[in-house]
């Protein structure tokens, strides 16, 4: 009998250890709170879906975190670690809604520079190949002054719709006016318009090296909060 | 222990020594010998169906979509089937060794009286033949097959070398965390993060990565090199099936390495040029 | 402990070192305390010291990656291995010797941990027997700890609908889960066996440098608490083989990952050189090679193995550190490097490794079942065989990793041969094993279940080798599922068991007491349950071709994946029931005979708990190992001596 108590007590003991760091690791370690884009009423006519409803959604890309604008939520290594880098504001947890048009409104305020890969300057996958920056429509901007990038791709999941969509953010110059905390008072403002299809789940991340570590792809781009999130598209 | 010295062996000569067919019949007379042949037999023919099963498993989203994945899978199946007989002799001893000879479950050595077989000149010749025999087979079939798959990838020739010229499509793809480019050379400047191919034409990939070691598995098509910065390796094949297919990230590459998949659309050759017409190319070669 | 007199060979006296104050001198007060308070004290004195040269803010200029906190880490884990080792007392024989203090036969005696009690396992014992059991310990919490992230692994890959874990903790688990588990099977058996039970196998005192005993063990000491470190500072998010350029990309925990490997390679290298002259210079008077048990080939084999490919592992390593910390490009081919510098180097290691960790746990199987099954071991001079060429041939084979690189295509060809070639002596070892199960009615015992479990294992592990081997199938698994459940098979199905299996052999021995049959064999039957059901099912996932490394994957994979993790958590239980029933058999079993399972090797022939200096008489041997078993009935067709005589009786 007290050999199947030790061994019971040992069994217990190890369940209750994994179970609890597991826990703990995974409550820690939650998505940012869900940013969803809202259906504002209206409809919109698309090239080859019809007429659907239309939804928009606002995001921002912060060169550095301020008193004004808070960094986003992460562990205490990673707070230290990540200072002082660009993250997406206020979420990278994005939901948009199923079948809709949605239109996703940026405003960058990081500066940037030359990107290694010269297809992520151009916009691909919005309704009509284009987007609206500053207000006017354009397909790409010049590949050495690109900001950040928005780029949405495939989850591994096969029976879910395909769906990629990339926006360039160009960059402010060097020399723009900044306000007391240090962000452009004249912003870079983009906005993309793209068909969603049916419900999914996806990934999105910056495809521009604006982080640190071997070309500058580590830091914030491979931290989820910061440049590299979810996408779901929600029935 | 105490033992006799051995008795002296017979004079090796060819009269006295029964000859090996008579020999060979006397050992199977023994009981264990009978059972365990027996027993290597049926476990080999349980054993047999995975040659089909592994297949199968391998074929669920449609492949074979090109030669190259025939090739593989006629492989898989060969080594299959030649792996058999060993494990399923291995397998019988083990079985027969718990059931036919036998076991004593108690808490004091038993002491049980078992053969003093310190060594079976014949059993060890026989194993060391048969399994070198074996991997040697496996050997050069496996080279054969990789001569005949390099030469149907057209592998250690740059793509943009190949003969063939109008016969032949060339992508560079270019692996980037986390997302694949497809960069057609031959239609001034398209480039895809979908990659679209014609049925049965060869193709010819040069790969090469942006930052780290990427590598690309276009799975039913069988092509898989790694994509390493600083350096372009160079793959081929003949999709000669339509469908759709998964291309995914075989090297950890990052934080998104499980999301870097896209698809292979294999189609004619008609869509194939409407598709580059769309996408803003033309054919320039 | 009563003492022995030690046999006086010469009449003459030999005149003794004068002793400078009580034994031991400065070694009576360090101890595992003091080893930790030094290593915490320098590790903190090294942080603030780097962080006060390293300018504030300062970023590289190639990667503007933050410099600060790589400097200060590495200071920090420098930092802590040397106060550790300081602290442990690893440094005092040297300095002694340089002060010219020869060390006399009572300090010697104090380092041998005599009369020292309980509080000799925490000390810088000399003594193989107590760094036997160190080994043991240390190889049950780096395990625990490999195995804690195995649970959490599967959970994340069995919640197939949403992501448990971050994808970067992900990445970063995995990583760490397989140098845990590396780790703790390449000193699973050399470990914890190799140091205790080798030395009296061999009819000898002790190792050939008893404070290399001490070093080994504790360098690997010092160098766990620099892997768990790592997953508090942004984790390893490389894998184990850790391939740069992404090694460049990491967070810092990379740095003690980088550490950990450095640290660990000098401590199985000290420990390689150990066992290799012990057993090339100290066997027993009459131990001849064709005398020597296979446990001892084995292990001589796997230290070979060690030696000439840790370094390697080593060399790679630093050479990662330096490209992350002081900005060379030795693998960054934007800058004039190469990755396929890093990758041959990783697997100049990668593949004798797995030797090192397969042939030992092969060599306990052949130690164990002529015991059990009271028969010789089938054919020596073929086991010999076995391990030599696989020996010769580890150190051929790296490139098999390498085939899908595109490093060197031309290349692939004579790899495959060399590779394929590699399974023939691992068939000899098959061979040696079934040939002893021949014919036998076993004494089923737990040490004899185990061979069991890893015959079956071997058996698959081997033949799925042998597809991975062969270039085009290769070309559809290399980076799937599939080899994850291949090395699985090999390292844990057949290291793992084996290492079980062993250990419960050699319980007796090493505590005293007999470890549990009941609960050890419900515990190692659940493990192979669920071992089969986690990795069997793996091996389809990978035939459907599901890459490695991966946290999310198509719903066609996640019936594999179901089952899998259920596989997994009852491989958990069956680890904790197995653990449970080490715990309670040494806490509270039964006290045993030295010899209970009548073996006839001579590190049985000792006395249970076993004297400080093994045999009051160093033992002659007369007759060959494995003596068991009566004439073949059978007799005309099968009596092959090998030409050796058989004596009856022998000095034990």
């Amino acid at each position: 009998m007290k050999k199947f108590l030790v061994i019971l007590a040992t069994v217990l003991a190890g369940v209750l250890v994994v179970g609890g760091i597991g826990a703990v690791s995974s409550i820690s370690q939650e998505e940012p709170p869900v940013l969803a884009a809202t259906l504002d009423g209206t409809t919109m006519d698309t090239p080859n879906n019809g007429t659907l409803p239309h939804a928009t959604l606002d995001l921002s890309v912060y060169p550095n975190s301020s008193d004004a604008v808070p960094p986003p939520k992460a562990g205490p290594y990673e707070s230290a670690w990540l200072s002082g880098q660009p993250f997406y504001h206020p979420s990278t947890t994005i939901q948009v809604p199923a079948n809709s048009v949605v239109t996703i409104n940026f405003t960058q305020y990081d500066s940037g520079g030359q990107i290694y890969n010269p297809f992520f300057a151009h916009v691909h996958g919005s309704m009509d190949g284009t987007m609206t920056w500053n207000g006017k429509s354009v397909k790409n901007v010049k590949s050495d002054s690109v900001g950040h990038t928005f780029t949405v791709h495939q989850y591994p999941e096969s029976s879910q719709p395909y769906f990629f969509l990339s926006v360039p953010l160009p960059m402010n110059a060097a020399n723009a006016k900044t306000d007391k905390a240090g962000y452009p008072v004249d912003p870079q403002k983009i906005s993309v318009t793209f068909v969603t299809g049916e419900a999914g789940t996806y990934v999105w991340n910056c495809e521009f090296p604006c982080g640190d570590e071997y070309q500058e792809f580590g830091g914030p781009m491979q931290t989820r909060g910061w440049m590299a999130g979810t996408f779901e598209v929600v029935a | 222990m105490t033992m006799t010295q051995a008795p002296q062996e017979q004079p090796e000569s060819p009269t006295n020594r029964p000859p090996s067919m008579h020999r060979f019949k006397n050992w199977m007379r023994r009981p264990y010998a009978r059972h365990v042949m027996i027993w290597t037999v049926v476990i080999g023919f349980l054993l047999l169906p995975l040659c089909w099963l592994l297949l199968a498993a391998m074929n669920q989203t449609g492949a074979p979509a090109s030669e190259i994945m025939q090739d593989i899978e006629t492989t898989v199946f060969v080594f299959t089937l030649v792996s058999i007989p060993i494990t399923a002799f291995v397998f019988a001893v083990l079985l027969y060794s718990l059931i036919g000879w036998k076991r004593i479950s108690s808490d004091e050595p038993p002491m049980q009286e078992n053969p003093a077989i310190f060594t079976n000149r014949i059993g060890v010749v026989l194993w060391t033949v048969v399994t070198s025999a074996l991997a040697m087979f496996l050997v050069v079939w496996g080279m054969i097959e990789l001569a005949q798959i390099t030469a149907n990838s057209y592998g250690t020739i740059s793509a943009n070398e190949q003969p063939g010229g109008n016969q032949s499509v060339i992508v560079n793809v270019t692996g980037q965390q986390w997302v694949w480019t497809f960069a057609y050379p031959q239609t001034d400047g398209l480039v895809s993060d979908i990659l679209y191919l014609p049925v049965d034409k060869p193709v010819y990939f040069n790969v090469t990565s942006k930052d780290v070691i990427h590598n690309f598995w276009a799975v039913e098509l069988g092509v898989k090199i790694d994509a390493n910065p600083g350096a372009v390796t160079t793959a081929g094949v003949t999709p000669n099936k339509l469908g759709t297919f998964n291309i995914r990230c075989a090297e950890l590459c990052g934080m998104h390495h499980a999301y870097m998949e896209t698809e292979v659309r294999v189609v004619t050759q008609e869509q194939f040029d409407s598709w580059v017409r769309e996408m803003g190319g033309r054919r320039t070669s | 402990m009563s003492s022995v007199a030690p046999a006086h060979v010469h009449s003459a006296e030999v005149p003794q070192p004068a002793q400078h104050g009580k034994p031991g001198g400065i070694m009576r007060r360090l101890n595992f305390g003091t080893g930790l308070i030094g290593g915490i004290g320098l590790a903190i004195i090294a942080g603030v010291v780097t962080s006060q040269f390293v300018p504030s803010g300062y970023a590289s200029p190639v990667t503007f990656a933050p410099m600060e906190g790589e400097y200060v880490y590495l200071a920090v884990l420098l930092g802590w291995v040397i106060g550790f080792m300081a602290g442990m007392g690893a440094f005092v024989g040297p300095i002694r010797w340089m002060l010219g203090r020869e060390s006399t036969h009572l300090d010697a005696e104090y380092m041998a941990g005599k009369d020292l009690g309980r509080s000799r396992y925490w000390k810088y014992t000399t003594d193989h027997k107590v760094v036997g059991i160190q080994y043991l310990i240390v190889t049950f919490i780096v395990f625990g700890f490999g195995g804690l992230l195995a649970m959490l692994i599967r959970t994340e890959l069995g919640a197939t609908w949403t992501e448990v874990f971050s994808p970067a903790f992900y990445n970063s688990i995995i990583g760490t889960h397989g140098i845990a588990m590396i780790i703790a099977m390449i000193i699973a058996v050399s470990g914890p066996l190799g140091n205790f039970i080798v030395p009296m196998m061999i009819g000898a005192r002790d190792m050939a440098y008893p404070r290399l005993n001490a070093l080994s063990i504790w360098l690997l000491v010092a160098a766990v608490p620099c892997l768990i470190s790592s997953l508090f500072l942004g984790g390893i998010q490389d894998g184990w083989s850790a391939y740069q350029p992404l090694a460049s990309q990491a967070p810092i925990g990379m740095l003690g990952y980088q550490m950990t490997i450095i640290v660990f390679a000098i401590s199985t290298g000290i420990a390689s050189v150990n066992l290799m002259t012990t057993i090339l210079t100290m066997r027993a008077k009459g131990m001849s090679w064709s005398r020597t048990p296979i446990f001892v080939y084995g292990i001589f084999a796997a230290s070979l193995m060690g030696l000439y490919a840790f370094p390697f592992y080593q060399y790679s390593q630093i050479l990662s550190l330096s490209d992350r910390v002081f900005n060379t490009s030795f693998f960054n081919p934007l800058e004039g490097g190469s990755v396929w510098l890093y990758e041959n180097l990783f697997w100049l290691l990668g593949h004798p490794e797995v030797y090192v960790i397969i042939i030992p746990t092969a060599a306990v199987l052949m130690e164990i079942l002529p015991v059990f099954m009271r028969k010789p071991l089938f054919s020596f001079n073929f086991a010999v065989a076995g391990i030599v060429g696989v020996v010769a041939l580890s150190g051929l084979v790296w490139a098999h990793h390498m085939y899908m690189t595109g490093w060197a295509p031309a290349v692939n060809y004579p790899f495959m041969l060399s590779t394929e070639m590699i399974s023939i002596p691992v068939g000899f070892l098959v061979l040696v094993v079934i040939g002893t199960l021949w014919r036998g009615t076993s004494w089923s015992r737990l040490p004899l279940m185990a061979v069991y479990a890893v015959v079956f294992n071997k058996m698959i592990g081997g033949v799925t080798g042998i597809y991975l081997s062969d270039v085009p199938a290769d070309q559809y698994f290399h980076g799937s599922m599939f080899v994850v459940a291949h090395f699985h098979y090999m390292l844990m199905g057949a290291g793992f068991f084996g290492a079980m299996g062993g250990i419960a052999f050699y319980f007796p021995k090493m505590t005293g007491k007999i470890l549990d049959e009941r609960y050890g064999s419900i515990g190692l039957w659940t493990v192979f349950v669920g071992f089969q059901l986690t990795f069997g099912s793996m091996f389809v996932a990978g035939l459907q071709g599901q890459p490695r490394r991966v946290l999310q994957f198509d719903e066609q994979f996640d019936i594999s994946n179901w089952i899998s993790t259920i596989g997994a958590y009852t491989i958990g239980v069956g680890t904790l029931i197995f653990l449970g029933a080490i715990i309670f058999s040494w806490r509270d079993g039964p006290m045993v005979s030295g010899n209970p399972w009548a073996s006839k090797s001579l590190e049985w022939q000792t006395p249970t708990p076993v004297p400080l200096e093994n045999f009051a008489v160093l033992p002659v041997v007369t007759e060959r190992p494995y003596n068991y078993g009566v004439p073949d009935p059978y007799d005309e067709e099968l009596r092959a001596h090998d030409g050796d005589e058989l004596e009856s009786a022998g000095a034990r």
